[in-house]
């Protein structure tokens, strides 16, 4: 019997012959990365035990993207807190404020994470690792082991296959075809199954996208439970990971007779632009079903929509536009390296011009709200990661969720739109 | 570690389906802020949906939940409850809510399907996380539902992920040699 990607991946790193869902190992990772959030809480667990070194410091990778902006004494306490900790762990890769920016997006752009690779990560949207062929495991407050063994126990999750089929017509956008899958998955929906714990793995007409496709597809199936997600690297992801790599990498297919728990196909070009209502991922709906709803607060942004094609895709609907007076608007590109590229190729004008705010390469509000939160009863669209009530503060405001171009498109008008009608 | 921890028995607090972690079992602002100590999250433990929770529970308590129970892989919530001595029954609950309850030394059963057309806030009720055995004095009704697995009892007994570090750390240092599991570094 063959394995799955993920089951390959897994029993590579875990020294095993194969693996089968529901096996326990301890996968040696390629990498191990922690959030500016969490590194004091795992520092703290560790000293309290005495355990002052940590297992393997050159695989570890710092990265300061939850809190940017030191919105408060505690956060700028915090980032003096970081400094210190991967002084004294001895962590040479610590990507601080203004360095790297969002950890699930420029490891990927600077050729750290690769096909092929498996590493530790303390936030669940390492899982952005399956858009090239990668896998990133989600430990939680575990991490603190991870870092002082070098491993942790992993349960095999079993795997779902989605098979794409067809191409996404004019105006519909990776995050709406993930909208629209995690509404299929859902009660009710198509193809209704729990995720919870089972990995995503992408087959069928996939070479038609680009990182920043897949990097949107892998999102919303971790909103809605999944452990890992996985597309397989296409030639173009082949030769992206070679120009930029910093290590060897070999990359891992499923086996054509691979055990999958289902499979499930859509057509992609039957799909239309999708708006998220408030409350969870799941609940989208065609964007002229809620076409009309007033918001107040906008944000292009997140693990999800922080690369270079969203911030294009944005730029293309507020080009010479002004957003609505009512409404504030929050950019957050994801990576230090995109925030260069939108500055050097006139983006950031068309921004600023536009009246939008610039907020610098991170998790921009998504991080509960940090920066840019509502107040109750105000309403929002954006692209963040998910919209469960209090997600950007105020668990009375409401979070509708939409593509950067119908977030954009809304920004202006002040209202939701279809971006394709040209309100944008 | 007596095999009593395995027992558990006090009043039932009931909640629902679907209580999300951030403004459920603790206000968004402890997520948002990262507060992982006991004492700070204690006094508001359920507070935007049980005021006042803290102070009417002791050791030995149960919380019973329905489907669904944390919404997410947040754990904040869980070490308060295992601070307070309290247990955990659910219906459901998230996968890795489940390792990040378990990863704080909370005792917790999450596939106790039905349990809450069974019992009802106040009542007096007992489990054996062992077997499984679950018993509603109040009602005298009786059920059976999935044991704590054995793979993690060991997890929980140490007091967590903390726990198992601690013991991990001093079998390093007392043999000199790596423990066990350590992966070679790169």
């Amino acid at each position: 019997m063959g394995m799955t990607a993920v089951e390959k991946i897994l029993a590579l790193k875990g020294g095993c012959a194969s693996v089968r869902p529901g096996d326990v190992v301890e996968p040696n990772p390629d990498m191990i990365m922690i959030h500016d959030n969490v590194v004091l809480g795992a520092k703290q667990e560790l000293d309290s035990i005495g355990i002052d070194r940590i297992a393997a410091p050159d695989k570890v990778i710092m990265v300061s993207d939850h809190e940017v902006l030191y919105g408060s004494l505690n956060a700028a306490r915090m980032g003096t807190f970081n400094r210190a900790a991967a002084a004294q762990w001895g962590v040479k890769q610590f990507y601080d404020v203004g360095r790297g920016g969002h950890g699930h997006l420029f490891p990927m752009e600077r050729g750290l994470v690769l096909p092929g690779m498996m590493y530790f990560d303390n936030d669940r949207h390492s899982t952005n690792a399956g858009a090239i062929g990668a896998f990133g495991l989600r430990m939680g407050a575990e991490i603190s082991r991870v870092l002082a063994t070098g491993t942790n126990w992993v349960i095999v999750p079993p795997s779902i296959k989605i098979e794409l089929t067809g191409t996404p017509g004019f105006g519909v956008y990776p995050r709406d075809i993930g909208f629209y899958l995690a509404k299929q998955f859902a009660p009710g929906g198509m193809f209704e199954c729990d995720l919870d714990y089972v990995a995503i793995e992408f087959s069928g007409a996939t070479d038609q996208f680009p990182l920043s496709a897949r990097i949107a597809l892998c999102s919303s199936p971790t909103e809605m439970g999944a452990y890992g997600t996985y597309f397989p690297p296409s030639a173009a992801i082949l030769d992206y990971s070679r120009e930029r790599a910093m290590r060897d990498f070999t990359p891992v297919y499923p086996d054509e007779d691979a055990k999958y728990d289902a499979c499930v196909s859509i057509d992609l070009s039957a799909i239309e632009p999708q708006v998220v209502r408030p409350g969870h991922v799941s609940r989208a709906i065609d964007v002229s079903e809620v076409a009309g709803t007033r918001v107040d607060h906008a944000f292009v942004g997140s693990c999800a929509s922080g690369t270079w094609d969203d911030m294009v895709v944005t730029a293309e609907v507020l080009r010479g536009k002004r957003i609505a007076p009512h409404v504030r608007m929050f950019i957050a590109p994801g990576t230090e390296d995109t925030n260069k590229r939108v500055l050097r190729e006139g983006l950031m004008e068309v921004f600023i011009e536009a009246g939008a705010v610039m907020l610098p390469a991170g998790c921009g509000p998504c991080n509960e709200g940090v920066v840019g939160p509502l107040d109750g009863g105000e309403v929002s669209i954006s692209t963040a990661t998910a919209n469960l009530p209090g997600k950007f503060g105020n668990k009375d405001a409401k979070l509708f969720l939409g593509s950067p171009a119908t977030v954009a498109a809304s920004a202006i008008a002040g209202k939701i739109v279809d971006a394709r009608s040209g309100h944008g | 570690m007596s095999d009593n921890i395995w027992v558990m028995r006090g009043r039932c607090h009931k909640f629902g389906d679907n209580v999300p972690h951030g403004g459920g079992i603790v206000p968004g602002w402890i997520l948002a802020r990262r507060v992982v100590e006991a004492d700070k999250i204690i006094p508001h433990l359920f507070e935007d949906i049980a005021p006042g929770f803290d102070s009417r529970c002791k050791p030995g308590d149960i919380i019973i939940a329905g489907k669904n129970f944390g919404m997410s892989p947040k754990m904040n919530g869980f070490v308060a409850m295992h601070a307070l001595g309290l247990g955990l029954l659910c219906e459901s609950m998230p996968f890795l809510a489940y390792r990040a309850a378990v990863g704080v030394g909370l005792r917790i059963m999450s596939r106790c399907e039905g349990i809450t057309s069974i019992c009802e806030t106040g009542d007096d009720v007992e489990i054996n996380y062992r077997t499984g055995l679950f018993i509603n004095h109040t009602r005298n009704i009786e059920r059976e539902f999935p044991p704590i697995p054995e793979t993690l009892r060991e997890l929980i007994e140490l007091g967590g992920n903390t726990g198992w570090l601690k013991r991990w750390w001093a079998t390093k240092n007392s043999t000199g040699a790596p423990a066990e599991d350590t992966a070679p570094s790169s």
